[in-house]
This record gives C-alpha cells, structure tokens and sequence, in this order.
C-alpha cells in the first residue's frame, strides 16, 4: 500500500533537495554587489514599471469573468450527452438543442442589456 | 484502489474546514470561497460513493449538476457582494449590522 | 411529448417568464420604463391558474423524476396565486422606484415560481434539488432589488445588506442540504424518493438526514435557523418579502413533507423527535422575540417564525390527516401573511413608516385598510371566524390525534403570547390617535388595493366557509401516499 507512494516521495523529495541546491548555489558562487533601490524594482519585460501595487479593477472585468462562467459551467452537461451521443437518437439531439436554445436566449439577453459592451 | 471511507474522510474534513472557515472568518469574500469549498466536499463525496454503485452513474450527473448550481450561487453571491461593498466601501461582514433591533 | 404535457404547469410558468424576457428585450428602453410590466404577469399566472382547473393531467414524467396528481397540484396553485397576488402588489412600487428595471424584477420573480411549481411534484433527489436553488437563486436578486433607490434606507445598502445575510445563510444552507442528501443517497444507493427510506439507515445517514433537515430549515425560517428571517424582510422591499414570506416557506415544506413524511416514513422514529423540538423552539422563540419588536416587518418576521412552528407540529405527526392540515394551513398563512405585509406597505406608502407607531391612527386615516390589517392580525393570532382560526384549530387536532399532546399544550399557551403583539399593532391602529394628519395621503395604487382585498375575500370566505379548501387539502394530501395513522412511534 505505502509501497506504491514510494515514486512519489521521491519526486517531492528530489524536487526540494534540487530547488535548495540551486538556491544555495547562486547565493554562493553569484557575483556579490551592493543591492540599490533599481535592484528591488519588479523585472517587467525590461519596461519601466509602473503604478503602485494595488490597483483597483475596473467592474467590467468581473462582470466578463462572471459571463464566462456562468457559461462555461454549462458546458459541462455537453460532456456526458456527447458520450451517449448515438444511443439517445433523435430525441436526445433535440433536446441537447433545447437546451442551447435556452443558453442562447440567455445570451442575447446578455448582449441586448449591454453586458457585452466594453465601452459603456 | 483507496477505499471509500477514506475519500468521505477526506470530504467531511473538507466540509469542516469550509463550514469553520466560514463561521470564523469576517471578509465576506472568504465566506464565498467557504461556501465553494464545502460544495466541492460534496461533490467529492457523489463522486466516491458512485464507486460503490458502479452501473448507476447517479454520483457522478449529480457532480454536474452541483458544479452547475455551484456556479450560479457564485455568480450572484459576487454581485450581491459588489452592491454591498459599492453602497458600504468594505467587504467585512462586520459591517452588515444596520437591519437590527 | 408525453412528458411536454405532464410538464406543463412549470413549463407554462417559464414560457410566460421567456415571453417577458423577449418583451424586455426587443422593447426600447424609454418605452419599458413606461409599462407597467408586473400586470401582465399578474394576469398571466391567475390564467395558469384558472387552466390548473380545466385541464386534467396526473401522471408521472422524466422517468419518474416528476409527479403530477392532487398534491403537486395543490402547491402549484398556491404559488400560482401567492405570485399572482405578489405581482398585484408589487406592480406599482416597482413601477414607480425602478422603472428601467421592471423587466428584470419580474422576470426573477416568474423563474423562481418556476423553479417553485416543479418543487412538489419532484419524485427525484436530484429535481428536488435544482428545482430548489432554480426557486433561491432568483430571490437573492430580487431581495437586492432596487438597492441603489436614492430613497434614504436604500442609500444606506439596506436592500443589498438584506440580500447579504439571505443570500449567504441560502449558500450555506444548500451547502448543508447538499452534503446530507449525498450521505444520504451514498448510503442507500439511490435518489428516488420512493426508495430512500427503504434501507436500514445506518448511523451516518442518519447524520445526512439531520444536515438535510437543518439546511432545509433554514429555508422555511425554523428555529434555531431564523436568523436572517428579521434582517431580510426589514432591508428588502415590502412587496417582494410579502412574496418571500409565504412562498418560499411553502415550498420548503413540500420537500420536508416529501423527504420525510414519504420518504422516510418507515424511520419515522428517527426524524419526529427533531422535528417536534424544532416546531416547539420556532412556537416558543419566534413568539417570544416577536414581543420585543418595535418595526412591524421584524415583527411579521418574528410571527412568520412562530407559524412555522405550527405547522412543523402537524408535520411531525407523518400522517395523512396532519399533512393536509399542514395544506390547510399554509393557504391559510399565505393569504394572511400576504395580506398583512401589503398592508404594512400600504400604510408606509402614505409616509407613515414601518414603526408600529406608524400605524397610529390608521382606523381615522384609512378605514377600509385598517379593517382589512384587523382581519389578517385576528387570522394570525387565531381568532374565530378568519381562515386562521381553522388552521391552528386543525393542525393542533391533528396533533393531538397522533399524540404528540405535550406540543399542543405548548401551542395553545404560546398562541395566548402571540395575542399580546397583534393586539399591539391592533391598539395602534384602532386605539391611537394619528400622529400627523394629512388630508392627502395615498395608499399605494388601485392594484395594491386590489391585491388586498382579493386577500381580506380569502381570509374571510374560507373562515366561514372552510370545507372546500379542507376537501381539497384532504385530497392532495392522500395522493402523497403517506400512512393514513401511523402506528404509535413513541412521540411524546
């Protein structure tokens, strides 16, 4: 039983020890320097940083987030139908139909209501 | 192969640290996450006891349809958040205390 | 087809909600803003519920996962009048605070009934479940309806901390339901109604059965998982918790009713005593806080918490005859509550507030309003001659008849305690003069009256005349297929 998990310690294990190692390694063998106030400014592809650290987001992007969500999850129920696709026949296509059919009306309303436009 | 009792173990910790969490914790926005977190104990526990009725997939299109619900009670517990944390600037729910006695 | 048609009383509700959507839609703005909306829906479910008359449809749909016969019916057309009542009462206050928003209020309102009339005839753990969070979800949204109305309570986030503390106390309790109801179908391997209770519960189900039971009340406002009861119904608007407070309940009741009283009829010894002490507790605890409140929807909160108690007597019993005085009493308590909670709207419309004092002087300021207030206050409190004499006389008979005699001797002294508040609200609108007299205060709409009265018409019809609605609640209650008298199972 604990046998089988042996594989996996040793992956945690050797994960750890090589982390350490190269840690350890460039703290030692790395050129020492005074460390200056441009040393502790975050790297961002070489571009000048930028703002403080807490930004606020605008609500548009949760309420995109939430869109997709609320969308995606229904995908799921796609899964299980595409799986017993051919035994369900015709009935079951239409009702996987009526069901997007449901999805889609949700959708327009979503767009007519405005939840879709960025620029408000 | 894990036995059952063991996953449901697993899910009723789940569940406990998801209920504790939100008993205990003040930020509303933690309370949300509890409340997934316990949902998703429950989903663990459709999905482990399917294992013991293996030709009725009942746990598992139950799972679906948790996860389904899961993320509806989301999407408008967030808004219902955001009015809140709009008209009260803060997101404690400390601050929940006008409507008493 | 077959199922299309066994369907149709849900399927009715959500095409009449589809069809709002699509008028909302494709309507412009200005011109939405202008309609008054919640009519149509009113007019919408009262023909439903006429059509519930005419057309005869019993059988079972989805591969047993539904049921229609009496008992489906039953609920169905309590939740088609209470939101048909709720629609006539609600129409003008959303009309005149939210007027770019009707479309929405009451297209939430219609997917809840929705979700609401598929509750009582769920054969299937599964149905039962979605068909309750399609019924909770809308009502978050709805509590926070209106949140940003530059009135002064709405400024200050009533509606949005009501629909907070409803809207997490719902998510936890679901969360609840959903844990127990997997212990529970794990166990037995099963999520058919029919068949839960036929295994030997062992102790962990037994542990998912009690989850259930505690997530479930929540729902229905029970003690000790009242608390959001007050809060909710003092921050959101009137009409909308009016709805909220008798709907809701019921249909919370349906899937106890289903769970336990059908379900789990052969472990019966196992949820009576629970379910005994809960009933008890709401009686003793919602009538007691109820004393102390000063505003009258916590106050109709605290009451509502009490009535549920009485019901929950007569559904510890598990027997037929207490289930259809269950029925019996939640018509009852829904034109009542409905009717009082309108009232209370009424009289804040005129500018008068929702203190008790508010009320002062009501009998002088509005006649007919204040006899109608009488007549709701005399049917909760229990007085003879309103429907809500009736129902507490039964659901204590039926009580009685079952032996559980100790929780009717602790519901005839509570019901004295419940006199002394509705007496209260009495005096203040019958006894005290007015604090401010304006010749021109307006009550709220022609539908809102129109809505109360349809109220004051059911209280006091089936106060004097009874036996219909009793037939009819014997009927549906027998469909359920619960024991006629249960052996005695040791209840106290």
């Amino acid at each position: 039983m604990i046998a089988s998990y042996i594989p996996m310690f040793l992956i945690i294990a050797v994960g750890i020890l090589l982390a350490t190692v190269f840690f350890l390694g460039s703290t030692f063998l790395g050129p020492k320097q005074a460390k200056g106030a441009e040393h502790n400014t975050p790297y961002e592809s070489g571009s000048e940083s930028s703002g403080g650290r807490h930004v606020r987001l605008s609500v548009k992007f949760y309420l995109t987030a939430i869109l997709f969500v609320v969308f995606d999850i229904e995908a799921v129920f796609l899964y299980p139908w595409g799986i017993k696709f051919r035994s369900f026949g015709w009935l079951g296509l239409v009702e996987m139909l009526g069901f997007l059919g449901v999805l889609v009306i949700g959708l327009v309303y979503c767009w007519k209501k405005g939840a879709l436009e960025w620029e408000t | 192969m894990i036995p059952i009792p063991a996953f449901l173990v697993l899910a009723g910790i789940l569940f406990g640290i998801g209920a504790v969490g939100f008993l205990v914790r003040r930020n509303v926005l933690v309370a949300l996450m509890s409340i997934e977190l316990m949902l998703n104990a429950v989903n663990l526990t459709f999905v482990a006891f399917n294992r013991a009725y293996p030709r009725a997939h009942v746990g598992h299109t139950t799972a679906f349809f948790v996860i389904a619900i899961a993320a509806a009670e989301a999407a408008v517990g967030l808004a219902i958040v955001l009015a809140f944390f709009r008209l009260r600037k803060t997101v404690r729910s400390d601050a929940a205390d006008i409507l008493k006695n | 087809m077959n199922d299309l048609v066994t369907l149709w009383v849900p399927l009715a509700v959500l095409g009449l909600g589809v069809l709002l959507l699509l008028v909302d839609v494709l309507t412009p703005p200005k011109k939405a803003a202008q309609a008054d909306v919640g009519w149509l829906v009113a007019v919408g479910l009262l023909v439903i519920f006429g059509a519930t008359f005419l057309v005869d449809v019993q059988g079972v749909a989805a591969y047993g996962a539904y049921r229609t016969g009496p008992w489906a019916l039953f609920f169905q057309r309590l939740f088609l009048v209470a939101g048909a009542l709720a629609a006539f009462g609600g129409v003008e206050d959303v009309q005149k605070r939210t007027p770019g928003r009707q479309g929405e209020y009451w297209l939430m309102m219609l997917f809840s009934l929705s979700g609401m009339v598929l509750v009582p005839g769920a054969q299937n753990l599964l149905l039962v479940v979605v068909a309750f969070e399609l019924m909770s979800i809308p009502l978050y949204v709805l509590a926070a309806h209106g949140k940003t109305d530059p009135d002064e309570a709405s400024a200050k986030g009533n509606a949005a901390e009501a629909a907070v503390k409803l809207y997490f106390v719902g998510a936890l309790s679901t969360a609840f339901t959903l844990f127990g109801l997997g212990l529970l179908t794990g166990l037995t391997g099963t999520t058919e109604l029919a068949r839960i209770g036929a295994a030997p519960l062992q102790p962990l189900a037994a542990l998912g059965l009690l989850f259930v039971l505690g997530g479930l009340g929540y729902k229905i406002g029970m003690v000790p998982f009242h608390m959001w009861v007050p809060d909710t119904y003092q921050g959101a608007r009137a009409p909308f918790v009016a709805f909220l407070s008798v709907a809701p309940k019921a249909a919370g009741l349906a899937v106890i009713a289903g769970i336990f009283a059908f379900g789990m009829q052969t472990q019966k010894s196992l949820w009576v005593g629970p379910l005994g002490m809960a009933a008890f507790l709401s009686m003793a605890i919602g009538n007691l806080l109820a004393v102390t409140q000063s505003d009258t929807r916590r106050l109709l909160g605290y009451s509502g918490v009490a009535q549920m108690g009485y019901v929950l007597i007569a559904l510890a019993t598990g027997e037929e005859f207490g289930l259809a005085m269950v029925l019996f009493f939640l018509v009852a308590y829904l034109f009542t509550n409905l009717g009082a909670f309108l009232v209370v709207h009424a009289n804040a419309e005129a500018g008068a507030g929702f203190e008790v004092d508010g009320l002062a002087g009501l009998s002088r300021r509005a006649p007919k309003l204040a006899l109608a207030l009488a007549c709701f206050l005399l049917s909760l409190a229990g007085i003879p001659f309103v429907v809500g004499f009736w129902a507490k006389l039964y659901v204590l008979l039926a009580a009685y008849r079952a032996g559980l005699v100790s929780l009717v001797v602790a519901g005839v002294v509570l019901a004295v305690i419940g006199l002394f508040y509705y007496l209260r609200l009495l005096r203040a609108a019958y006894m005290t003069e007015p604090t401010v007299s304006r010749p021109d205060e307006r009550f709220g709409g022609p539908a809102l009256g129109l809505a109360i009265a349809l109220c004051v018409v059911a209280v006091v019809g089936l106060g004097l005349f009874p036996k219909p609605l009793l037939d009819a609640a014997t009927r549906a209650s027998h469909d359920l297929g619960v024991p006629a008298a249960a052996p005695h199972v040791g209840a106290r």
